[in-house]
């Protein structure tokens, strides 16, 4: 969450009665009800907020109103979430949850969910975004321009500003999704402007009058109130008005000139000192004119409409119309220029000891007092990197002179990790190498430090963010040195550090084979990320280590992995934690290796139900890969292909080893259908032989090429390169992998005529599997391997595990065949059959089926033909005929 | 590297905006506009003050830039 929330940003304005109705304007919005944008683009005082404030009046309306602070993504959706659950307090936690994520989400992420969400809701919600012309950061503009091309049903956006938005208008506008309300229709016509001025305001205007104060100010309402203020109690207001109306200056000089002569000294003073605030109550205002009267002088400001802007229902904070308090400024700044500082340091000093940092730090900018602003940014640092605000924090630090900057070591990590974080590398080494310097040699002057215990994380912080540079950078060697740097020098309790760092040197170690650091590695990181509540990064580092896990042959240890890391996510209460439909896309591919294919399924519909959003981007295509092999048992052939081509377009690198390539597991499916010359297409595209020097790296497709080799009968160099990929696996410890590598051994060695040599491979397969209760690496191997089982078997090897996986096999003859049936059904059309029956529809059916729905009209369509019909219904009153469906 | 520019806004402004709009003099013409020039540190500069000129709500004619040549009178 981005710091504490001022509720005032999210009071709706009040609809105030007696002013001029604006019924042609609301008509307008009125009408325009279906379309996906409401804009209105005016500058300052055309009574643009008034107007919605009317229009919206008695509408459930969520009304976000934007300043400088909210640029940074972080705050800015924070504070739509915000907004949104004042009118719909039921929406929005699954968001706040992902805003509050150690690890920032994807904008797009986020949004998706908000969207879901909020397509749920049943009646009208407006979501208005005041003074968005405030908004300078492309990442928003991008997120609302996303919200608006996925609009929910019932969610209807305004956008008000000064300036048109760069969103696309002209195609909205051209596809009729807009409504404008402009500057020229939000202008006083004379009608209005007769209205106001005698009806609201009760000035008893002639015509004449009117219409020369309405040409004037050319229908401009700030203009016209200031016009009206100006001449309150005057007895001779034609004379006011045809001196105003022959007058070339500014209109807002000339009126304002004319309201403050009338004031008494104090209120001039008030004005003036108040002037640089954005948001203000009476306390406030003390510290800044140091008298006691301010929230009084508030009040009666208010009482004679002078431009204030009450910001909640309890009139207790305010704010000057801008164009006013513009016109205060500049005066202020001209009169009294030296002034200006010394309100600013005030105002900071007033919000430090009312808890608002972010205030005190951007008053502090403003009166150029740099030092304090850079020891407010360094106190309020770590709040700003949990909370996820590092947009902000590199906003702030790149303001600051460098001299400021450069003599803060803690500033000039935080700069570097800010902008690491935010997605620049530009200028972060040496941002790194500055906080360095001062790190390695400590007597030099000149050092500031304000917060000594990010001081003494320092060394550590800085170590593991070169790591990760370096990471970045395809250097794997710095990565691991730096890495280790930061353990050696974290402190024991600095378990971010110790996290991240053991994570950077287990990437770094896994890439280079080196799975016994990596396991150790990831093992710590676990530890230290659970120590500190950091459950997404728990999960991120739990695939990982389930990986090594399992190549490492420890099913039930990997399995134990993903269950802990469930059990913490569940614990977190709420919103579904990002990353728990993977830890059910790594159970379902245990549980299928363990024959437990139901349970395998169920992980799988889990994760499907979880939606693509709770799963981590980088592993969007294991579940692709999962719901493949799935396919494949279930005797699917074209989802699994289909399948494997979305696993392979879904791939993301993330700086992660490719241990287990798609390409290669493709290359594996050919072979199993037979198409050899596929498969072997794949090997030479890859530049593979048999006499490669063997990697680890490489190992999973050196694999698939030893099982192209003996479908291509060439069993002498497939024999030579499995007798050097076991010996390689069996140094590396990679006993998981070593199992596979003993069953195609296995099949070769039958394949040669050899079946003594084929049963020794396999006794030493059988040895390193049972206790972890391996089935699919042997079943789905086929009948081959049903006969060498049966082989082992005779002999007695390990009966009782033996005797499982045989009866794992799938017995003939099949259910599905039925007289007078030509073909028989195959697994998969009897389980669309099955639900054919029912009520669901194809898109339930396919969902329930994890398939897509071109493959279940696929399967539809085999079933009417091997049935001889052509609708469902028929379909099934046939198959009960045939006794494939109960009666 | 700072550029000058001349910026002719609607209407006189008074010249006690001069220190708001960083420093430019402003001189206001026989037309009923006013004209503002000065240094401006750079594109950033310019935008900021264009950005308050919008705030202002002063309706804008023309921004020219004057490098080393006479200011054009418009």
């Amino acid at each position: 969450m981005a710091g504490p929330l001022l509720e005032t940003k999210l009071y709706v304005p009040a609809h105030r009665s007696g002013l001029v109705p604006r019924t042609r304007l609301s008509e307008r919005l009125r009408r325009g009800l279906g379309r996906k944008l409401v804009l209105v683009s005016a500058p300052a005082g055309f009574g643009k907020t008034t107007l919605l404030a009317e229009w919206l009046d008695e509408r459930t309306t969520a009304w976000l109103s934007l300043d400088q602070n909210d640029s940074d993504p972080a705050t800015f959706w924070t504070y739509v979430v915000a907004a949104v659950r004042t009118a719909a307090p039921d929406v929005g936690a699954p968001t706040l949850a992902l805003l509050q994520e150690s690890k920032p989400a994807p904008v797009r992420l986020l949004l998706t969910t908000l969207i879901n969400e909020l397509d749920q809701i049943t009646s009208d919600l407006f979501l208005v975004f005041d003074d968005y012309h405030v908004i300078d950061s492309l990442e928003v503009h991008e997120g609302v321009g996303f919200l608006l091309e996925h609009l929910p049903q019932r969610l209807h956006v305004v956008i008000v500003g000064r300036a048109d938005p760069p969103l696309p208008l002209a195609s909205l506008r051209a596809r009729g999704e807009l409504v404008e309300v402009r500057a020229a229709d939000l202008r006083f016509t004379t009608d209005e402007a007769a209205a106001y001025l005698n009806d609201a305001m009760g000035l008893e205007l002639t015509s004449r009058d009117v219409g020369a104060l309405e040409q004037r100010t050319e229908g401009w309402i700030a203009a016209l109130q200031l016009a009206a203020l100006s001449m309150e109690g005057r007895d001779d207001p034609s004379r006011f008005i045809a001196g105003f109306a022959g007058d070339d200056r500014y209109v807002v000089d000339y009126l304002v000139e004319e309201v403050l002569r009338r004031q008494p000294e104090h209120v001039h003073e008030f004005l003036m000192r108040t002037s640089i605030l954005d948001r203000m109550n009476g306390p406030l205002c003390d510290a800044l004119t140091g008298q006691d009267a301010g929230r009084a002088m508030l009040e009666n400001l208010d009482k004679r409409n002078l431009f204030l802007v009450p910001l909640d229902d309890r009139r207790q904070w305010y704010r000057y119309h801008h164009l006013f308090a513009d016109v205060l400024r500049a005066r202020l700044l001209d009169e009294h220029p030296d002034r200006v500082p010394e309100l600013h340091r005030l105002a900071s000093d007033w919000h430090e000891s009312h808890g608002d940092r972010t205030e005190a730090i951007r008053h502090a900018m403003a009166g150029a007092d740099f030092a304090r602003a850079a020891e407010l940014v360094e106190l309020e640092l770590p709040a700003l990197r949990r909370e996820r605000r590092e947009a902000t924090l590199r906003a702030w630090l790149e303001m600051l002179p460098s001299d400021v900057l450069l003599a803060r070591p803690v500033l000039c990590m935080g700069l570097g990790g800010a902008r690491m974080s935010t997605g620049t590398f530009e200028g972060v080494e040496s941002l790194l190498l500055e906080a360095q310097r001062w790190l390695d040699e400590p007597t030099q002057t000149g050092m500031v430090v304000v917060d000594h215990d990010e001081f003494r994380r320092l060394p550590a912080d800085v170590a593991f963010h070169r790591a990760g540079l370096a990471l970045m950078q395809g250097d794997p060697e710095s990565t691991v040195v730096h890495a280790r740097r930061a353990l050696d020098v974290a402190l024991d309790d600095d378990h971010l550090s110790r996290g991240a760092a053991s994570a950077l040197l287990g990437l770094a170690a896994w890439g280079a084979g080196d799975l016994e650091t990596a396991y150790t590695s990831y093992a710590e990181s676990v530890v230290r990320f659970e120590r500190i509540g950091h459950i997404a990064d728990v999960l991120g580092c739990s695939i990982t280590l389930a990986d090594l896990q399992l190549t490492r042959g420890h099913l039930r240890d990997a399995m134990a992995t993903f269950d802990h890391a469930l059990r913490l996510a569940s614990n977190q209460g709420g919103a579904v934690l990002r990353g728990t439909a993977d830890m059910h896309v790594g159970r379902s591919a245990l549980l299928y290796e363990l024959d437990d294919v139901a349970g395998a399924r169920a992980e799988l519909a889990r994760a499907v139900e979880l939606g693509e959003h709770n799963g981590l981007p980088q592993n969007a295509y294991r579940r692709r890969l999962a719901m493949a092999s799935l396919a494949a048992v279930e005797g699917d052939p074209d989802a699994a292909d289909e399948l494997l081509d979305e696993a392979d377009r879904a791939y993301v690198g993330d700086f992660s080893p490719n241990v287990r390539p798609v390409p290669a597991v493709r290359a594996r499916r050919w072979l199993a259908q037979g198409r050899v010359a596929d498969a072997r297409r794949w090997v030479d595209q890859q530049g593979l032989s048999a006499t490669d020097e063997l990697s680890y790296l490489r190992e999973f497709a050196h694999l698939t090429l030893a099982r192209v080799l003996m479908a291509e009968k060439r069993l002498d160099p497939a024999l030579d390169l499995l007798a050097r990929l076991a010996r390689a696996a069996e140094e590396g410890q990679r006993s998981g992998t070593l199992i596979e590598i003993r069953v195609v051994q296995a099949l070769a060695h039958q394949l040669h005529g050899d079946l003594p040599a084929a049963l020794t491979a396999l006794e030493a397969a059988l040895a390193l599997a049972e206790s972890e209760g391996y089935v699919r690496t042997f079943v789905d191997e086929g009948p081959a391997m049903l006969t060498l089982l049966e082989a082992a078997a005779e002999r007695g090897m390990a009966p009782r595990y033996v005797a499982r996986l045989l009866g794992a096999f799938p017995s003939a003859p099949r259910p599905g065949v039925a007289p007078g049936l030509i073909e028989p059904l195959s697994d998969r059309e009897q389980d669309v059959l099955r639900l054919l029956a029912t009520e669901l529809s194809g898109p339930e059916i396919a969902r329930e089926l994890v398939v897509s729905l071109n493959t279940v009209r696929s399967h539809t369509k085999s079933i009417y033909t091997k049935l001889g019909v052509n609708t469902r219904r028929t379909a099934v009153r046939r198959a009960q005929e045939l006794g494939l469906l109960p009666r | 590297m700072a550029d000058s520019f001349a910026i002719r806004v609607q209407g006189h402004l008074d010249a006690r905006w001069s220190s708001w709009f960083d420093g430019l003099t402003v001189t206001k013409e026989p037309d009923g506009t006013t004209l503002l020039e000065g240094q401006v540190a750079d594109q950033a500069a310019l935008f900021g003050l264009l950005l308050k000129m919008r705030d202002m709500g002063l309706p804008l004619l023309s921004v020219i830039r004057a490098d080393r040549q006479e200011l054009p009178s418009l």
